[in-house]
């Protein structure tokens, strides 16, 4: 070793000129550490740097579409605030899950990443949350805001901060605009489902639009139009377009799982974990989310209308809960609960109008209200539940993206199925859901495009644009 | 036989006036004023730091921890809390370990100018505290290691290429003609990482100097590559080399022998210089990038062995007939317990970097497990280790408490080891459960005791970064040197054999 820490012994003398170090020959001089560790670093530099910059170039892919402009000052923000360190950008193989309420229905392929408004790179090392580049159109913008205002409000098992002291309402709006436009056109197709649903659900029942920004913090829960001007066309059942949201199978069926304590009992530890921060501690729709939120959240205190009228059956809340109410901000649970535990939920929610949410309350079978058809709901099933209905009902026949994807926001639409909504002035079909889903589609991607070009990115042709979506993964 | 008498001598007081020992009043003949600098302010960043981490692991268990303060939201501290790791803390206890051994290995009295490194110093300080203001109020390019914006950027390459001229003037104007191994990395690392650091901030692509887009490639994915290609060789190309360097240095110094083998040596340098540049792509092996430059990042990965193996076998063969000291000479202690981990580390990294194992464990808590050996067990433990060392050095006298040293390190040690062990653990626990298909936020209640055990070792390790500051505070400010005479005196007292009566 050269030189000494505290020299012990009196100083070297060390002559004039260089001298030989005592314990080491000169293996390698200050020029070449310094001027060949330089030379082997852009040698790899080069190999895996500036090659595959310079020849990995993928074309876009047939989901690509480019962000709005207000899709992308979300982008910013999302990038600026650190998101990614808990939100990866990219499904793999592994994520993809067939099934109709997964989140992560395809692959993400290199196409996906194609133009300008892509950078800087949000692939992400972590997950703490979900990886978010297929999120768009599973959750409405209004569950989005009560997401951001505090995640807990809709996810009592979040970890994620609350965002209400980040954004500004114009900020979260913009945020949760690049959220629902990410997913390149899948994504947008299931957006402007969600879009259209909440179009069909708020004119049925007569609830304005949701608040933007945080204002939901701030505000009452919104309100109903009075029943008067919400009458079904005669010989309509008032039901109707709920159950259009509900496949057939599910319209008069039960329970199958026996009303016993332990069930009961699981079902009220599934409700505490996962439902109250929009249905409240009370059951009675009014959870902190709920000002955000329209329609509001369901209420499930009263006895003889136990939710959403008195003909919602077991069937209807166990479809909810497993694939969500497109339209409403009720998400789906199918990926998260087991069937089992979802059925358990279904049959707690009958007995809570007995106070079953009680701190100190076990749910006993005795509280369970037993759930009976309406004569109009039979009838109403008889009349349009028929052989010849479903007979055409082939949902594999349908290839065009926005019938199928009418279909799977109202599933318990036959082909010929077509009224009018309980305002009177919608109409409701598979073909005019689809010829909405269509519209609204359209307008989102020509308006992105449009905001794209004049941002002066780099675009394919317009052959690109025209490629329809898919709906991976959904059918 | 005459009887033996003791010779009667004046009893030995507390209170007699303190002759300086020769060795405590020789001034040091370096001056060292660079070095002080940047060592002071690293062990200042690194409780910084460790707070950091800290708000990280509280924000774990209970969100809402510290809601409705923006600039403790989980996702600025964290970019926060990793750059200052890498920035503030590491960097800084590296660039004084250099200025403090280069001179002393290359046979001058202090760096080429004192003055321009103490500056240095300073400007370093002003410019990650301007940075990490700018992260916790949203300012970032948003790109993972490579958050600062622009300007803090440009202002990091500067110093940093003041640094470098210098390191290379100092060695310019050496005394002693061959230069030792330390001495090769600490000319090339610097080189390396100023190159890193600048192409992979791509910083000739300002765009919004104040915030994201800036610092990216057009293209997300080309930017990606180059983002983690970036990410990877701060670790590969600066901490792990200086790691080697100071490691190099401090073992033969302290067990005063010579290093068992030059060529090994030689291997580990340029094994580090040809292999480390190109594993950056391990970090994103799902994603579509490129399949050849993934097996490119998997065989660099593995190859990544033959000099991690090199200093291995040399560190060892220095220690041979030396292990006595581990036990009675902390700062050894502390380096090679940084050495174990460090080892550990690239076995472990290596598997990591391969599809199979890589598809298990990404994006889990496996990976911030992997992280923290590298920088918490291995670059931090040594660095602690060495500052210890160096502070004695530098102000000629002893610590002012052995025996916070050594809760220092079993602090560090034992807290590093619980926190590295919980999360690997949580990180299987993740990994195997999204594996058979249960979302992530279903996954998150099983994590929880894990995130409470995490935050509890942790608080051990910002506690032992607090000590070190005790310690070497009351060292500098203190006259341990009296005060070790004292304590000698005591024990001498203690042991010496009653005085006979005449």
């Amino acid at each position: 070793m050269a030189g000494g820490d505290q020299p012990r012994e009196p100083q070297r003398q060390v002559p004039s000129g260089w001298v030989r170090h005592p314990h080491e020959r000169m293996l390698i001089t200050p020029l070449m550490a310094g001027v060949g560790g330089l030379i082997a670093f852009f040698v790899v530099v080069a190999i895996v740097v500036w090659l595959p910059i310079h020849t990995f170039d993928p074309p876009p892919s047939a989901d690509w579409a480019p962000l709005g402009d207000s899709a992308l000052a979300g982008r910013k923000l999302f990038a600026q605030n650190g998101c990614y360190v808990c939100h990866s950008g990219y499904s793999r193989p592994q994520d993809v899950r067939e099934a109709l309420y997964f989140l992560y229905p395809k692959v993400s392929q290199p196409g996906d990443f194609y133009g300008s408004d892509q950078s800087p790179n949000l692939l992400g090392t972590e997950r703490t949350g979900p990886d978010l580049s297929q999120e768009s159109g599973w959750h409405p913008d209004d569950w989005q805001r009560a997401h951001f205002y505090d995640p807990r409000f809709v996810d009592p098992m979040s970890l994620m901060p609350d965002m209400k002291s980040l954004f500004s309402d114009k900020q979260v709006n913009q945020v949760v605009d690049y959220v629902e436009q990410r997913s390149g056109k899948s994504g947008l197709l299931r957006y402007a489902g969600q879009l259209y649903a909440k179009h069909i659900v708020l004119g049925n029942q007569g609830f304005p639009q949701p608040y933007t920004g945080f204002q939901g913090a701030h505000k009452p829960i919104v309100q109903a139009k009075p029943d008067s001007q919400l009458t079904p066309p005669k010989g309509q059942l008032p039901e109707a377009p709920n159950l259009s949201q509900i496949d057939r199978s599910y319209w008069l069926s039960g329970d199958p799982l026996p009303v016993t304590a332990a069930n009961l009992d699981r079902g009220k530890e599934v409700f505490l974990q996962r439902c109250v921060g929009c249905h409240g501690l009370k059951g009675d729709g009014k959870g902190p989310a709920a000002t955000f939120m329209s329609p509001p959240p369901a209420d499930f205190t009263s006895k003889d209308d136990a939710c959403c009228g008195g003909d919602t059956g077991p069937g209807d809340f166990y479809y909810r809960i497993l694939r969500g109410w497109p339209g409403t901000a009720m998400e789906n649970f199918g990926e998260r609960l087991s069937v089992d535990d979802i059925w358990r939920v279904v049959l707690f929610i009958k007995t809570i109008p007995n106070g079953t949410l009680h701190t100190d309350r076990l749910p006993q079978p005795s509280d369970y209200i037993v759930w009976q058809p309406s004569k109009e709901l039979i009838a109403w099933t008889k009349s349009h539940q028929k052989l010849t209905d479903n007979a055409d009902f082939v949902k594999k026949v349908a290839t065009d993206p926005f019938v199928q994807e009418a279909m799977r926001l109202f599933p318990g639409l036959a082909p010929g199925d077509s009224f009018l909504i309980n305002d009177r002035k919608t109409r409701l079909s598979i073909k005019d859901a689809a010829a909405g889903i269509r519209a609204l589609y359209l307008d989102m991607l020509n308006r992105a495009w449009q905001d794209a070009a004049r941002r002066g990115e780099k675009l394919p042709s317009a052959a690109q644009k025209d490629i329809l979506p898919t709906v991976p993964g959904q059918q | 036989m005459a009887e033996r008498t003791l010779e009667r001598r004046p009893p030995l007081t507390a209170d007699a006036p303190a002759p300086l020992t020769p060795r405590a009043r020789q001034p040091s003949p370096f001056p060292d004023g660079a070095a002080r600098h940047w060592i002071i302010s690293s062990i200042v960043w690194l409780t910084v730091v460790d707070l950091f981490g800290l708000v990280l692991a509280t924000e774990f268990v209970t969100p809402e921890a510290f809601g409705g303060i923006s600039f403790l939201s989980f996702s600025r501290v964290r970019p926060s809390h990793v750059n200052g790791v890498i920035l503030a803390w590491l960097s800084m206890m590296y660039f004084g370990a250099l200025f403090y051994m280069l001179p002393r290995l290359v046979g001058t009295r202090g760096m080429w100018s004192e003055r321009l490194g103490i500056a240095c110093a300073w400007a370093w300080n002003l410019m990650y505290l301007l940075g990490v203001i700018g992260l916790l109020t949203g300012h970032s390019q948003g790109r993972e290691y490579g958050e600062f914006i622009w300007p803090i950027d440009i202002a990091l390459l500067v110093i940093w290429s003041l640094n470098i001229i210098n390191i290379l003037a100092t060695v310019a104007v050496r005394t002693i003609r061959p230069i030792y191994v330390s001495v090769w990395f600490f000319i090339a690392s610097p080189l390396w990482l100023a190159a890193d650091y600048a192409i992979g901030n791509v910083i000739w692509h300002p765009g919004h100097i104040w915030g994201a887009p800036s610092g990216a490639l057009n293209s997300s994915l080309s930017d990606a590559i180059l983002n983690w290609w970036y990410a990877h060789n701060l670790f590969g190309l600066w901490l792990t080399p200086m790691l080697l360097a100071l490691t190099y240095y401090i073992v033969p110094r302290i067990t005063n022998t010579p290093l068992y083998s030059y060529t090994l040596s030689l291997i580990s340098f340029w094994g580090m210089a040809f292999f480390y540049t190109g594993v950056g792509d391990h970090h994103i092996l799902q994603s579509p990038t490129p399949a050849w430059l993934k097996t490119i990042a998997e065989v660099s990965s593995w190859m990544l062995l033959v000099p991690v193996f090199a200093f291995t076998i040399n560190i060892l063969g220095t220690m041979k007939g030396n292990w006595d000291k581990f036990f009675t000479n902390l700062p050894l202690r502390f380096t090679m317990t940084a050495f174990f981990f460090y080892f550990l580390v690239n076995i472990q990294g290596a598997f990591e970097a391969i599809q199979p194992f890589n598809k298990l464990t990404h994006f889990t808590n496996f990976v911030v497990a992997h992280a923290h050996l590298a920088l918490l067990g291995a670059f931090t433990i040594l660095g602690m280790g060495v500052i210890d060392y160096m502070v004695a050095q530098i102000w000629a006298k002893p610590l002012w408490s052995r025996s916070l040293s050594e809760w220092m390190y079993w602090l560090v040690t034992v807290g590093f080891t619980g926190f590295f062990s919980v999360l690997t653990l949580a990180g299987f626990q993740q990994g195997f459960s999204w594996q058979d298909g249960i979302p992530e936020v279903n996954v998150l209640p099983q994590l929880h005791a894990y995130y409470i055990a995490r935050g509890i070792f942790g608080a051990m390790i910002v506690l032992s970064g607090i000590i070190q500051i005790v310690n070497i505070g009351m060292t500098i400010f203190t006259n341990t040197a009296e005060r070790r005479r004292r304590e000698t005196i005591v024990v001498a007292e203690a042991i010496a054999p009653p005085p006979v009566a005449s």
